[in-house]
């Protein structure tokens, strides 16, 4: 792929010493490029949370290198992350993580407060956002007067109020009923056409296969990567004996999902 | 962050626990009310006190004798040992313009025709310049040997018909005996003249030494001579060399220097002093080895006055501060609830690209913002009582303008002090845990 990269880990490395180190990654490289659509999916434990927060900017790798909107971010100091953190990257949350005395305007205005843009400029971003998720009419309701797939909506605007390099979600329907999960999902087709690149960690194979590729985490490592745009796949083959399951409930998906030629591969 | 955004910010999560924040800044409000009420009152009642030194009474000199070791205001243990010859003697002194007897006469009731009030202390029997020409309302000063008084205007309005410029008052004597005066002047204020009078307003009447003293002291036997009481009623000639009023002895004794200068006091004080205890002195036989002559000017009367008054102040003021300081560990409490119960949106602000300082400008813009609210209306509140408490013991009112700068500048300096932690506690908050807190 020739296109630009938007975050980049190189053998990344993360330990916690809890008693006995852990590696919560242990020797990750991963790219992504600009505006592609990334799933990242795996079992609790394996990594998942790790690499949001390294991508995230909210953590340091312990070794190797995260690189997001070109800058190493294990080598910046906590304000510089912060700042990295404010303009790269858009957040959103499985539980919304929305500012309750915030309304919905303010909520998505957020960031940029932090990055000191002047405040009618603010609102006028984030008013221009809120429509394009299609709660233009909803501006001045606080979160608990939204349900939850408008307080998603929000928290979507809200990720992509700096314009930033990529947008992590986290389970960004786990707390949705199905209905709402899909048009979500639908917004986030619709943002990643428009050229936002995505980066969704989920557990849900039918989330995951709206992707161009997903990225399978096992024990700290990439099992392997599954390209669905494409259709082939690369191993980062850990653990060889371990498939995966999946196939028909992707299918019963597709009306939604990435243009043609979609195949589901198994590592056997 | 810019300040404007914090504070907005702020005040949204203030006015987002209403109760909780007025409560916390009730604890403030307290404290401050009252070091400014306080401190209102106690300044308001210093400048009743020290208002009423006027210019011209700079420059006496209030002298008594008294065992050294008495304690106490102006007359405390004093005893009669000055004779009219001594005050003449001290008037003749290098440095001393002039010098005059005081002394009260004790009475039961004061008549206008008519009526009768009842009146205790109601004589004062001085020196005809210890009405001074600028404290005159109306008439003159009344003169040595006359039967002629100054009444202030309590006293001259506590009839039913107000006294007026020549009216004849009778005067029941403690003993009994009665006597009649002309009221030849009427003071501006019904406050006293000097310290020896207190600087209460009451009825005063101000008569000459002479007769009125003379007569009294030969009533009740004070200093001696009987003989000497009436020739004080001879009137004038026996006045003016002293010899009329015989050797009635006055408890105090007030001198002029030449003027308010401190080097010119103090020669005078010192020149009194070296006379009266001298042997050439009729006061020197009395003073024996026990008593002492002191010289004191008002100010310096009144300074004991304000030590005690600063001390009760500061006492006060001392409480109020521990009250201050309960408000600011009630806002550092506050705000550490608050740090705990807003880790998640800690947690939002960080990920979404809030700088530490950011979130520690937020909590600290909080904490102060409940100081200052708790200062101004604490402010507000302080000032309300010291007037009310100033109306209530009719003292002239005097804010202490620099204390309530203070306190609003303590106030900050609370809010600052108090949320300082937490803010810091905030700020250093892990956002990764910070999201996952439930």
């Amino acid at each position: 792929m020739a296109r630009e990269t938007a975050v980049s880990l190189e053998n990344v490395r993360k330990t916690y010493r809890i008693g006995e180190p852990v590696h919560a990654l242990d020797g990750v490289s991963l790219a992504v490029s600009r505006g592609s659509y990334t799933a990242i999916m795996g079992p609790s434990g394996s990594g998942k949370s790790t690499l949001m927060n390294l991508v995230g900017c909210l953590d340091t790798p312990t070794a190797g290198e995260v690189v997001v909107g070109g800058r190493p971010v294990g080598e910046l100091g906590d304000r510089e992350r912060t700042r990295l953190r404010g303009t790269e990257v858009g957040f959103v949350f499985q539980t919304f993580n929305l500012m309750p005395r915030l309304n919905a305007l303010e909520n998505v205005a957020l960031p940029q407060l932090f990055q000191g843009i002047d405040r009618a400029e603010r609102r006028e971003r984030a008013r221009d956002l809120l429509e394009r998720v299609g709660l233009g009419d909803r501006a001045d309701h606080l979160p608990n007067e939204l349900s939850g797939g408008q307080r998603q909506r929000v928290a979507l605007a809200r990720a992509l109020v700096n314009d930033p390099a990529i947008v992590l979600a986290d389970e960004p329907s786990g707390n949705l009923d199905t209905d709402t999960e899909a048009d979500i999902l639908d917004l986030f087709d619709e943002f990643h056409a428009a050229g936002t690149t995505m980066l969704v960690v989920t557990h849900e194979r039918h989330v995951a296969d709206r992707a161009d590729r997903i990225v399978h985490l096992l024990d700290g490592n990439i099992e392997r990567i599954e390209d669905l745009e494409r259709g082939d796949e690369s191993e980062s083959a850990v653990d060889p004996g371990r498939g995966t399951e999946t196939t028909s409930d992707a299918d019963a998906d597709a009306e939604t999902g990435s243009p043609t030629g979609r195949r589901e591969a198994d590592s056997e | 962050m810019n300040p404007l955004e914090s504070l907005r910010l702020s005040w949204r999560s203030i006015r987002g626990h209403k109760l909780r924040s007025a409560l916390t800044t009730l604890g403030i409000v307290i404290g401050i009310a009252a070091v400014i009420a306080f401190v209102t009152l106690g300044a308001s009642l210093q400048a009743g006190i020290i208002g009423d030194i006027s210019p011209d009474d700079r420059r006496n000199v209030y002298g008594w004798a008294a065992d050294p070791d008495t304690e106490g205001g102006p007359l405390a243990g004093a005893q009669p040992v000055f004779t009219p010859d001594d005050l003449e003697s001290v008037a003749a002194q290098p440095d001393v313009a002039a010098a005059y007897g005081y002394a009260t006469i004790q009475t039961q009731a004061i008549s206008n025709g008519n009526e009768t009030v009842a009146q205790g202390n109601g004589l004062i029997a001085t020196g005809p310049s210890y009405i001074r020409e600028g404290r005159l309302a109306e008439g003159r000063q009344f003169e040595r040997g006359e039967r002629e008084a100054v009444v202030n205007p309590a006293a001259a309005n506590q009839f039913e018909e107000n006294v007026t410029l020549g009216d004849e008052l009778t005067v029941t004597i403690l003993g009994g005996e009665r006597t009649t005066l002309e009221v030849v002047g009427i003071t501006d204020t019904s406050e006293g003249q000097s310290p020896f009078e207190g600087f209460e307003s009451s009825p005063r009447i101000y008569v000459p030494t002479d007769p009125y003293y003379a007569e009294q002291a030969a009533g009740l036997g004070i200093g001696g001579g009987s003989d000497g009481s009436d020739g004080g009623n001879d009137t004038g000639a026996g006045g003016e060399n002293g010899t009329g009023i015989g050797d009635a002895r006055f408890l105090a004794i007030i001198i002029e220097a030449d003027s308010a200068a401190q080097s010119d006091i103090d020669a005078a004080r010192e020149s009194a002093i070296a006379y009266l205890e001298s042997d050439r002195s009729d006061a020197s036989e009395l003073l024996g080895d026990d008593l002492e002559v002191t010289f004191q000017t008002s100010t310096e009367l009144l300074q004991q006055l304000q030590d005690v008054l600063a001390l009760l102040r500061n006492f006060i003021v001392g409480i109020a501060a521990i009250s201050l300081l309960v408000g600011s560990i009630g806002i550092a409490n506050i705000m550490l609830v608050s740090v705990t119960e807003r880790t998640r949106e800690i947690g939002i602000m960080k990920a979404v690209g809030a700088q530490n300082r950011d979130v520690l400008g937020l909590f600290l813009t909080e904490a102060v913002i409940l100081g200052v609210i708790g200062a101004i209306l604490g402010t507000g509140l302080g000032l309300l009582g010291g007037y009310l408490g100033a109306q209530y013991i009719d003292l002239p009112l005097v804010y202490p303008l620099e204390y309530v700068a203070l306190a609003i500048g303590v106030g900050i300096l609370v809010g600052i002090l108090a949320g300082l932690y937490p803010a810091w506690r905030a700020a250093r908050t892990d956002p990764i845990d910070a999201l996952r807190y439930e």
